[in-house]
């Protein structure tokens, strides 16, 4: 099923929860809405399923506004953080309660339960009552109430966050596995990026109930448009660096007190051409951690003290002060950078980032 | 973590007090949501209407009437504002309304809330079970038939050889022998009676509200240093506040209209209007027999001046402490 | 959050001496214990008084004087049909208001809880003014309201004045307001994500309610049920102002009638009238004392 939100707003009194948030969303496809704690993803989401009635635009599935249609109309199912399961019902009358409200003849409920729970691997649950489940299994038939009434939009409300670690890893695939095989249109909202990375087709970044960008995931992560994508897309974070981008024979360079880089003419031209400093961002797999400074790294290697050293398994998160300036760079756990250490890094600025600081719109994309 | 989500539509809905979007649907629609839930309303409004609005009504048209058990087999005769002059130049008026004010008061602040406060912060500070047990002992009066209950306390108010406490009470603390309802103090055995009563409505909320501050926000005040009485101070009471301005609304408005104890206990004696609340004068006018008839049409104009009354302080009480904001809205829309 | 003025710490990291705390217990023992004789004196009187031919102060009598005169002759009365005619009423009076009480507080409790509608916010602040308000006030009105319901054919024979259905009736008016304080309390403590589910799932508002909501406030509905039936079996001030005679009187009033139409008063007989009439509190006493001391735990949390 194709949706399309038209300029959809939610707003009481002077609150908006969601601001004109105008996107579609292609027959099969899994959308992530991702964004922070009250961005209106969620508030989004509810008007989708009917819950919250817009105060202005529209919702339409394949075409056909369905604004006023009641929640039970529109052919949707859903998954929400807090599981919301009946608990005095049993994992079979859980997941039956769409089919029995349809009055469908018990023969027909019966078979189609146990398909989805087989599917859903909680097969041989269906006579516990939900409080004698663990919290993936109780995830598991959520999904099976979702999915038994064979939606055409699938809609998913944070619905791992609840889990712990290992067990999120397996249902993210999971899902993501079952959206792909039965191609339910899904709408995914989250707050981890990881989540919405590993899982979406496109993802919808929202930040203070405005559509920040909606791009595939990789445009996302190579192309922010805005600061805010940039700064919450990605994990360890972007690093942030006030510069000025000016000529200096015929190189641009981005300055400050404590920074002094050379930019390809690609990436610099647009922030050059802005009179006074801009934004520039390097992601911290950007930089690298050098013994010492080539000649061909000319104009791209920089001097810091490292400050603090955060294992990370693999590889080490440094924090590194550049002249007062903060930084944080993925470095080889072989190094054994220790605090204190005086580090040489050279930085690939032909991935850099610029952004305006008044509009917070990006000097490349945008 | 679990509330993220609920805590977003929270924050919104709860900024979002009042009027909905301006966006304006079919009138059908609207109507058809809006009957559902009058639907749900439906036996509730229509007990409300006829039992307290019809009701209310009545009340004020009676008070304009001379209606008595002498002549109500005959047409209302409306005698204007007559009830009220009568009313308000009854001789005993000042006395009654004075008693009013003083029961309501004295009870409120003695026990319905200042015992009710201590008893709550007692028992919740000693170990759960014991706790528990005094709370259950104090639950008793409110359990207990009020015939019944009454019943104890004249008992144990009687005179000699009968009365409990003269018998285990030394001279001193005022055992005189006599009756002590009628001979004695007869408005401390009415503010015992209705306080005992009405301070464990107070105390069950109260422990409720302050079982429930987290742990960790005493355990931080008392390594930060404070004592006893400081966290009662500055922690437990401002933790509990709108549960105390909710009793404090609540038992005053209730006090205010209430009179069964006392028209058991001394039925506003001894002697003439000793202990004589304003609700209990309009009782007994309208439904008492010994000034020969029950004057419906006068009683009903007593208590229409008194409701009036408990209207306005309710309505005070609401806008003072903006009970109002304590309304949320639905977080889902019927469409 | 509330701000916490802090005192300088203490040096030594010793809290409260321990001698303090142990006389701060003490106290605290001390006041509790205090403050109940009254109640504990009065229980012990009933039940004493109930089983001796007469009492002085808490002392049973016999007719020397001197202490002693056990007897169950108070208890004669369980012989008489009065008195079960009374216990019927009485009974009939409480379960009548459970299901009505019940009933229009559970849908109504529901609505004012999570729907949204025209008269919402006035009908929950009318609730909290009208719970408070105790409606005694009204009785002159109803007094006329009932006498017209009674000429009502046909159930005015039932809900009229002076019938068991009439006072009944006027009763689950007046504990409504309670009522739907209560069930509101319980309702808002429902996961809103289970009501949305039930929704999508395609269950009307109604099914919502009944099949999905109700059941998760069973224990709201046992404490209000529990609680409206002691006010019922209680119910004095509406039976005594709205019958008449000894028919349809239900337990306090015959109570009182016993009290006030004999003279000199048989207080011991009295007292075991009133222990019987409480049996039933009794045993909620005893056997659901969680129920009651929680039975405003839904509704405490504001309006």
């Amino acid at each position: 099923m194709r949706v399309e939100l038209d300029n959809l707003t939610k707003s009481w009194d002077e609150v908006i929860g969601a601001d004109s948030i105008t996107l579609d969303i292609a027959d099969g496809e899994l959308v992530a809405f991702l964004g922070p704690s009250g961005c209106g993803k969620t508030t989004t989401l509810l008007m989708v399923a009917g819950i919250y009635k817009p105060t202005a635009g529209t919702i339409s599935f394949d075409g056909q506004v369905v604004n006023e249609v009641a929640p039970k109309d529109r052919g949707i199912g859903m998954v929400f953080q807090s599981y919301a399961l009946y608990p005095h019902m049993t994992v079979f009358g859980n997941i039956s309660y769409p089919l029995r409200l349809q009055k469908l003849n018990k023969g027909v409920i019966k078979e189609r339960v146990q398909t989805v729970a087989d599917m859903m691997g909680i097969g041989d649950l269906l006579e516990r009552k939900i409080a004698q489940l663990s919290g993936g299994q109780q995830q598991r038939v959520a999904l099976g109430r979702a999915l038994v009434k064979e939606p055409q939009l699938l809609l998913f409300d944070e619905p791992l966050s609840n889990l712990d670690a290992r067990l999120r890893l397996t249902m993210r695939g999971e899902i993501k596995r079952l959206q792909e095989d039965l191609g339910i249109t899904s709408i995914y909202v989250t707050h981890d990026q990881v989540e919405a990375m590993t899982m979406a087709d496109r993802i919808a970044v929202m930040s203070k109930g405005v559509l920040q960008a909606y791009d595939v995931p990789e445009a996302l992560y190579d192309r922010p448009k805005t600061l805010f994508v940039a700064a919450f897309v990605g994990n360890p974070p972007m690093n942030f660096f006030d510069v000025e981008v000016m000529r200096v024979n015929g190189d641009l360079r981005a300055k400050s007190d404590a920074i002094d880089l050379v930019i390809p003419h690609d990436r610099g031209e647009k922030a050059a051409a802005v009179d006074g400093k801009v934004i520039m961002g390097v992601r911290p797999e950007d930089v690298d951690v050098v013994d010492d400074a080539s000649p061909a790294a000319e104009g791209l290697t920089l001097a810091g003290e490292a400050v603090v050293v955060e294992p990370l398994g693999r590889e080490d998160l440094v924090g590194i002060s550049i002249n007062g300036v903060d930084l944080r760079v993925l470095v080889d756990k072989t190094r054994g950078v220790r605090v204190g250490d005086t580090i040489t890094l050279v930085f690939n600025t032909s991935r850099a980032q610029f952004f305006d600081p008044e509009t917070e719109a990006s000097l490349l994309w945008a | 973590m679990t509330q993220q989500i609920e805590e977003e539509a929270d924050a919104l809905a709860r900024a979002a007090v009042g009027a909905p979007g301006p966006q304006r649907r079919p009138l059908g629609r609207r109507v058809r949501s809006t009957a559902s839930a009058y639907g749900f309303m439906a036996p509730a409004v229509a007990l409300v209407l006829v039992f307290f609005v019809a009701s209310g009504l009545l009340l004020l048209i009676l008070s304009f009437t001379d209606l008595s058990s002498a002549n109500f087999s005959r047409a209302w005769n409306f005698i204007g504002l007559d009830n009220y002059e009568r009313l308000f130049t009854d001789p005993f008026f000042p006395k009654i309304a004075r008693n009013t004010v003083f029961y309501v008061v004295t009870t409120l602040i003695v026990f319905n809330l200042g015992l009710a406060l201590v008893l709550a912060l007692v028992t919740t500070s000693i170990p759960r079970r014991a706790g528990f047990f005094f709370r259950l002992v104090w639950l008793l009066p409110r359990l207990t038939p009020s015939v019944v209950y009454i019943l104890m306390w004249q008992r144990i108010g009687a005179g000699d050889p009968f009365g409990i406490y003269n018998q285990i009470v030394p001279e001193f603390l005022g055992a005189s022998g006599g009756n002590l309802i009628f001979g004695g103090s007869p408005w401390a055995f009415v503010i015992l009676t209705n306080g005992f009563n009405g301070a464990s409505f107070g105390m069950i909320i109260f422990t409720s509200a302050l079982e429930s501050i987290p742990k960790d926000l005493l355990t931080a005040a008392k390594v930060d240093g404070a004592g006893t009485w400081r966290i009662i101070r500055d922690i437990k009471i401002p933790m509990i506040k709108w549960p105390l301005l909710f009793i404090a609304t609540y038992q005053t408005l209730s006090l205010l209209t209430s009179f069964e104890y006392i028209l058991l206990l001394t039925e506003g004696g001894p002697g003439l209007f000793t202990t004589e609340v304003w609700a209990l004068t309009s009782y007994k006018r309208a439904f008492a027999t010994y000034f020969g008839n029950s004057q419906w049409g006068y009683g009903a104009t007593w208590a229409i001046v008194l409701v009036t009354i408990a209207l306005l302080l309710a309505v005070a009480y609401v806008k003072l402490f903006r009970f109002n904001e304590l309304i949320e809205e639905p977080r889902i829309e019927n469409l | 959050m509330t701000t916490v003025e802090t005192a300088p710490p203490r040096p030594a990291a010793g809290p409260i001496p321990r001698s303090r705390q142990k006389m701060g217990r003490y106290f605290a023992y001390g006041f509790l214990i205090l403050s109940i004789i009254p109640i504990l004196v009065g229980y012990a009187w009933l039940i004493i008084a109930t089983v001796s031919a007469r009492t002085q102060g808490l002392l049973p009598k016999n007719a020397e004087g001197g202490i002693g005169g056990f007897t169950l002759s108070n208890w004669d009365f369980v012989f008489e049909s009065a008195i079960w005619n009374a216990m019927l009423n009485s009974l009939l009076i409480a379960v009548f208001m459970v299901i009505g009480v019940g009933l229009a507080s559970t849908s109504g409790g529901y609505a004012l809880s999570r729907m949204k509608f025209a008269g919402r916010k006035t009908f929950l602040t009318g609730t909290l003014v009208l719970h408070a308000f105790k409606a005694e006030m009204l009785l002159i009105a109803i007094f006329f309201v009932l006498r017209f319901l009674g000429d009502i054919p046909i159930i005015g024979g039932f809900i009229g004045f002076n019938t068991v259905g009439g006072v009944a009736l006027v009763m689950v008016a007046l504990e409504l307001p309670l009522g739907i304080w209560l069930m509101k309390g319980f309702f808002d403590n429902l996961s809103w994500d289970m009501e949305r589910a039930a929704l999508i799932d395609g269950a009307s508002r109604f099914r919502v309610w009944w099949q999905i909501m109700v059941p998760q406030v069973r224990p709201g509905i046992a404490a209000l049920s529990l609680f409206t039936f002691i006010v019922g079996w209680n119910a004095y001030l509406v039976p005594f102002t709205f019958t008449i005679g000894t028919k349809v009187a239900n337990m306090p009033v015959f109570l009182n009638q016993l009290i006030s139409d004999t003279a000199p008063v048989n207080w011991n007989l009295v007292a075991a009238v009133g222990l019987f009439q409480m049996i039933p509190l009794i045993i909620f006493f005893i056997f659901t004392q969680e129920l009651l001391l929680n039975i405003y735990a839904g509704g405490s949390k504001g309006t």
